[in-house]
């Protein structure tokens, strides 16, 4: 089976198949890339199809055949000629002819001598002025106004980028014949010739074939992060240099971040200097202080290594002092790039075989008393950080606390320690170490946000989930400090965690209830509750005032 | 220089006198056009002849009406105009000179 392609050819409606499809849409653009720049182009191009329509009815009848194959494409072809044919003819003709012909210039953005995205030369050439009055125009507008930078945004998306030699003899207002598209590809050609040349040259400096492979691997990262950072860069070093630098400072510690995080669970924000310092802490606390840990580091700076290099080139490049041994630069860079992904991808590897299984074990605190003032004091608490590692443990900020009703007279505290690892014994092991202290006097209640771990244990996943049961009757105060720690606590109120604190819960058979929350907007259920028994009592009334009345009612009746 | 070249101008040179000479004795279809041009192996391909047509009917010496067709799309049918019929006596005339003048040039030397 086949799929074929219609095609509407001079009013008339042809079948192709895919692959003669195609072939005549390429002939086809020829074509038309050939004529279209021409006097009267559009009609000889109507012309031409309408011969090609004619052409294809004549085999079609002549095989009795409904589908256009290649053949005929390339009958077609054949017989018509390639576009470079009539094209040489005909611009022979008007340029001996008619001296006046001229070539329509088209739009374009222009790839060979372009600063971000070649807009002002292409809009230059498109003028005929020189390019650097268009750039000098964008930049009072964006100075002036702003809109410069979205107008050129804009006209970045909206212009075509001249690809073709056509199209740049377009783009230039050259009428495109062959002459002139010979002598633009030759121009080219003696261009990528040249840089070729100059390629090879520099490379023989490096003698070895690793150093060229690493070399080439570097210039093509490079050529990544050039395309990636080179509109940051380049549009803000036009503005000024110490914007740029400002961003590249900003850049690099956000890189710097990221990477030394890489083995860290949980979101913090990296655009930070402490990003780094978190990010080495996580890695301490996940890989331990053996080898991975060493990898880990070696490898996070070994693949910075390549980044800073590059942002130090392109910092210097935008400056307009390009480094001198850049190429150099490139080929180190490279280098420890790939051998510092090589190590992070052998210590991740290693570390996600750690996190392989999960594991749980619970335990129940009996509670003394029917009152509780919940703290979380316990221990004092190191800001804002998921791990802190100590000399002998590791803290964990990892623990959220909801309140349920107990089935019980009495309040227990029940915990789940939760941690992963290589195998169930071992995870189960590692659940077993948390060390959590809670301390009950009298009324009050002291937890903590986090808990402890031994340092060797490491963070495998580690959580502690509590949960504590109130019998029906109890009264518990909830300390602004357990802010952080309790999670999804319900109550009748329906009132979110952050606006219980600071407020007495008594917990009765439907719930929680706030006792002093008159500040606190929410949904009271009590009220409406009570208007509708209100209202249940009124209507139960009434009917039977109606009964009333109509037994009444009944009996005079039947008296009568 | 290649003679490839050379025939090519020279037969370029004569391509449109020959048009309006197909069209003096008749009005024609592109088609049929191209067909005599082929016949007498003054082209090889067709693509060369359309828009040497659109752009002599462009400069005011050909005129075209459009023609129903049995196999395809509708034709352009041909012909000269008064500035073409004009133009094709002229060209003539310079085509006899011309002619007559490289008959001159290539013979004598070899005869006297």
């Amino acid at each position: 089976m086949n799929k074929t392609i219609n095609i509407n050819l001079a009013g008339i409606i042809f079948h192709l198949d895919e692959g003669s499809y195609d072939a005549f849409k390429k002939y086809l653009t020829q074509v038309k890339n050939a004529l279209e720049s021409q006097e009267g182009g559009a009609e000889v191009i109507a012309d031409i199809e309408a011969r090609i329509a004619e052409l294809f009815s004549m085999r079609l009848d002549e095989f009795s055949r409904e589908v256009v194959s290649i053949e005929d494409v390339n009958f077609v072809t054949d017989t018509l000629g390639s576009p470079e044919e009539f094209e040489d003819d005909s611009q022979e003709y008007s340029s001996k002819q008619t001296k006046s012909s001229k070539t329509k210039k088209r739009l374009f953005r222009n790839p060979d001598e372009k600063f971000i995205g070649g807009v002002a030369s292409g809009i230059a050439a498109y003028f005929g002025t020189d390019v650097v009055w268009i750039r000098i125009l964008f930049l009072i507008l964006l100075f002036f106004t702003g809109i410069g930078f979205i107008t050129y945004v804009i006209l970045w998306v909206a212009i075509p980028e001249a690809k073709t030699t056509a199209q740049k003899l377009q783009m230039r207002g050259e009428p495109v014949n062959l002459s002139n598209i010979e002598k633009s590809v030759k121009e080219e050609l003696d261009g990528v010739k040249e840089r070729f040349g100059r390629f090879r040259e520099e490379n023989k400096g490096t003698q070895s074939q690793i150093g060229n492979f690493f070399g080439r691997v570097g210039n093509f990262i490079i050529n990544v992060l050039e395309a990636i950072f080179a509109f940051i860069f380049k549009f803000f070093s036009v503005i000024l240099i110490i914007i740029g630098s400002v961003i590249g400072f900003v850049l690099f510690i956000a890189l710097f971040g990221v990477i030394a995080s890489t083995w860290n669970i949980g979101g913090f924000d990296f655009i930070n200097i402490d990003g780094a310092v978190i990010g080495f802490n996580a890695a301490e606390a996940v890989l331990g202080s053996g080898v991975d840990l060493t990898l880990m580091r070696v490898g996070t700076l070994l693949t910075l290594l390549f980044p800073i290099l590059g942002l130090i080139a392109l910092v210097a490049r935008a400056a307009g002092k390009p480094l001198a041994n850049g190429r150099m630069l490139n080929v180190v860079g490279g280098i420890s790039f790939f051998v510092g992904l090589a190590f992070l991808l052998y210590a991740g590897g290693q570390v996600a075989n750690t996190f392989k299984v999960g594991a749980t074990e619970m335990s129940t605190i009996e509670l003394e008393g029917q009152t509780f003032d919940l703290r979380a004091d316990l221990l004092e608490s190191p800001e804002g950080f998921l791990f802190e590692v100590d000399d002998d443990k590791l803290r964990i900020e990892n623990v959220s606390l909801t309140i349920k009703k107990s089935f019980d007279t009495t309040a227990t505290l029940v915990m789940k320690h939760r941690a992963r690892g290589k195998s169930n014994s071992d995870a189960r092991n590692r659940a077993g170490q948390f060390s959590y202290p809670i301390e009950q006097t009298g009324e009050v209640l002291s937890l903590n946000e986090y808990f402890t771990v031994p340092k060797a244990a490491l963070y495998r996943g580690q959580e502690l989930r509590a949960t504590l049961f109130l019998p029906v009757g109890s009264e518990i105060f909830l300390d602004p400090s357990v802010e952080n720690l309790i999670y999804d606590i319900e109550n009748v109120h329906n009132i979110w965690d952050g606006q219980m604190i600071g407020h007495t819960w008594k917990m009765e058979r439907r719930g929680l209830v706030c006792l002093d929350c008159e500040d606190v907007e929410y949904y009271n259920t009590e009220e409406i509750e009570e208007q509708i028994e209100e209202l249940e009592e009124s209507l139960e009334d009434d009917i039977e005032r109606k009964i009333e009345e109509l037994e009444i009612e009944i009996k005079r009746l039947k008296e009568n | 220089m290649k003679i490839d070249n050379t025939k090519a101008q020279m037969r370029k040179g004569i391509l449109e006198y020959c048009i309006l000479g197909i069209l003096d004795s008749s009005d024609a279809y592109a088609s049929d056009i191209i067909a005599k041009l082929k016949e007498a192996k003054l082209i090889v391909v067709e693509g060369t002849l359309y828009p040497l047509l659109t752009r002599l009917k462009n400069a005011g010496l050909l005129e075209y009406r459009w023609e129903e067709s049995t196999s395809g799309p509708p034709r352009k049918y041909y012909s000269l105009s008064d500035t073409g019929r004009s133009f094709q006596a002229e060209l003539k005339m310079t085509w006899e000179e011309l002619q007559e003048a490289v008959k001159i040039i290539t013979t004598t030397p070899t005869e006297s």
